[in-house]
């Protein structure tokens, strides 16, 4: 890992410098409805600055929300099948949070480890992540009770972190590097710093291990009924988190020509464990949530070696009926 | 609040409910909805003019209506769904006692669907300030101006059906978007697919909807998707006369044939 600074004013110069490098640059963005989400940018002056956490992750760059596996055509006396891979292109994520980036973390666990993934590993490699500390934190954020910090630089490029008129640049793979030589000259060498006094305080809400744990006997628990009597079973919290993975296959098209797709689906939805019989094993909303929450704390632990919940507060805010995570562990854990 | 927790607490001595629906707060900035099922749960309840969710949607699910005996804290929003689920015969398998605090910080046991509906027809609300501008921008524009802005508005739409799950006058057990054979509406999220969902979505709330604004509150990209239907109500209500959650007796326009309708082709 390298560290150097740059001067915050000099944060435009490079930011337009990697527009000019001719890759996509994926940015925050304040929207008409006051909400900020991630979006292809031209120039620095479109990127939001103050905002606590974006209203969507930034998986979907790796992860779209429909990806095209394939298309084909028939012709006469063949079909003709194409594929999208060879036009990836090559982009930068910029400002997502430290939580966020160590989400990517746990999609390459997901997606590669063991039957590797070749339209997600195609998105990945073309990807730098430049990570933003935060120096903000809300209510509905938790990720130091989920082993990470606002300054930690697990799954990022680099890592930038506001410190007054300097910006502390931690550069942490080659992807980092490539992307600071597009600016060499704004940056000089630093020493390595203590970052505390510029991130956000943020008290853990549990100790992860004591979770850990616990969660393995909570199967059973009676909370989960309590916990989950307000869930609607819509896919907001899924489709708002950086690390929920479900996916559906699509077939659009006619017989001539069409194409597949995957598109983002959701454990929370009724039909998501419809078997084609008919039969559904998972019959209620609190099976579902169950499985939702397991899932973070528990499967993912026992399959990868992750917990898969960054705390980044998503769920929370977005869900319609106010659910909120770390309450519900709490409570299924007691 | 403390009356409120003490007529509470009554209803679940006596054996009138054994679950209660209402709010309670918590970190977010608004009341959230909570499921009161045993006695020492009873001290979070409140009921605040802050408290703007629709509980109603609630009655439909299954684990509350297991419950049998269910108690629900209701704004004019919540009774107005009550009083159009019941004319659209939905409520009939579940026992509830409806509960609300009046301008007059009153609270008011409903015994009587009849006392329901003089309640909301004496309270009935108007659009707000901010739908109103809304609608009336919308009105304005061109057709083209109102495509450009819709589409512009689906485009963003991720189809997590929080609209419908929030909705309590969607309560079809399998909606049309889960139709796949024959698929009507596509399952991908993309911008004619995500219009195609929300018109449908529109045209069969047309006259249904009560205007809770629900749908577009708790949208996760923002999108105002409650003129869609705001917007037919007023159409519904200027070719109709006919307000959704007034009457226990009125239907929904859409499928009630009256003689003075001004159509002529069913007579």
């Amino acid at each position: 890992m390298e560290i150097k600074n740059i001067k915050s004013t000099n944060i435009p110069a490079f930011f337009d410098q990697l527009i000019q490098s001719g890759k996509v640059v994926i940015a925050p963005v304040l929207k008409k409805s006051g909400k900020v989400f991630f979006e292809s940018v031209k120039s620095y002056s479109q990127v939001a600055t103050d905002y606590i956490q974006t209203g969507f992750s930034a998986k979907s760059v790796v992860f779209p929300k429909v990806e095209e596996l394939f298309s084909f055509v028939k012709n006469e006396d063949d079909i003709e099948i194409t594929n999208n891979l060879q036009n990836i292109p090559e982009t930068i994520v910029w400002g997502l949070r430290p939580c966020d980036a160590s989400a990517f973390d746990y999609l390459v666990e997901f997606f590669l480890r063991e039957n590797p993934d070749t339209y997600f590993a195609a998105r990945k490699e073309k990807t730098t992540l430049i990570a933003v500390s935060c120096a903000k934190a809300d209510d509905a954020c938790f990720c130091t009770s989920v082993g990470l910090n606002p300054g930690s630089t697990a799954g990022s490029d680099i890592l930038l972190t506001l410190m007054g008129e300097d910006v502390y640049v931690e550069v942490n793979t080659e992807k980092g590097k490539a992307a600071v030589e597009t600016s060499a000259a704004l940056f000089t060498p630093s020493e390595e710093k203590s970052k505390e006094e510029y991130l956000a305080k943020l008290t853990a809400k549990f100790s992860i291990d004591e979770i850990k744990e616990r969660i393995k006997n909570a199967y059973e628990s009676a909370e989960w009924k309590h916990e989950s009597m307000g869930c609607f079973g819509c896919g907001a919290c899924a489709f708002a988190c950086p690390t929920c993975t479900c996916f559906n296959i699509e077939d659009e098209g006619t017989q001539n020509s069409g194409k597949r797709l995957r598109c983002w689906d959701a454990c929370g939805f009724g039909q998501f464990t419809k078997h084609a019989s008919g039969h559904n094993p998972r019959t209620n909303q609190t099976e579902r949530r169950r499985q939702r929450l397991m899932h973070k704390f528990k499967y993912s632990v026992e399959n990868l070696g992750i917990v898969s919940c960054v705390g980044c507060g998503r769920c929370i805010r977005v869900c319609p009926a106010h659910l909120n995570i770390f309450e519900n562990i709490l409570s299924v854990t007691k | 609040m403390k009356n409120l927790q003490n007529k509470v607490a009554e209803l679940f001595e006596n054996g009138t409910i054994n679950l209660m629906i209402g709010f309670k707060n918590s970190i977010n900035k608004l009341p959230v909805p909570c499921f009161i099922e045993k006695a020492e749960q009873i001290e979070q309840l409140i009921f605040t003019p802050e408290c703007k969710g629709n509980l109603a949607v609630y009655l439909h699910k299954p684990e509350v209506k297991q419950a049998k005996k269910v108690g629900i804290l209701a704004n004019v929003a919540t009774l107005r769904s009550i009083v159009q689920l019941t004319s659209e015969n939905q409520l009939g398998d579940i026992e509830k006692t409806i509960i609300t605090i009046n301008a007059q910080n009153e609270i008011l046991v409903f015994d009587k669907m009849e006392d329901v509906e003089a309640y909301v027809q004496a309270n009935f609300p108007t659009y707000t300030d901010e739908d109103k501008k809304l609608l009336e921008q919308l009105s304005n524009m061109t057709r083209e101006e109102r495509w450009q802005f819709w589409t512009e508005q689906f485009s963003a739409c991720v189809k997590c059906y929080a609209c419908r799950a929030v909705c309590p006058m969607c309560y079809c057990p399998q909606c049309t978007v889960e139709c796949n054979q024959p698929q009507w509406i596509k399952v991908s999220s993309e911008t004619t697919g995500n219009l195609e969902w929300h018109t449908m979505r529109a045209m069969h709330l047309a006259g249904r909807c009560i205007n809770c604004g629900e749908c577009g509150r708790i949208c996760p990209v923002g999108i105002p998707v409650h003129l869609l239907t705001a917007k037919m109500n007023q159409d519904i209500e200027a070719e109709f006369g006919s307000k959704t959650g007034f009457s226990c007796q009125s239907g929904y326009a859409l499928n009630t044939f009256k003689p003075e309708d001004k159509e002529q082709f069913i007579k």
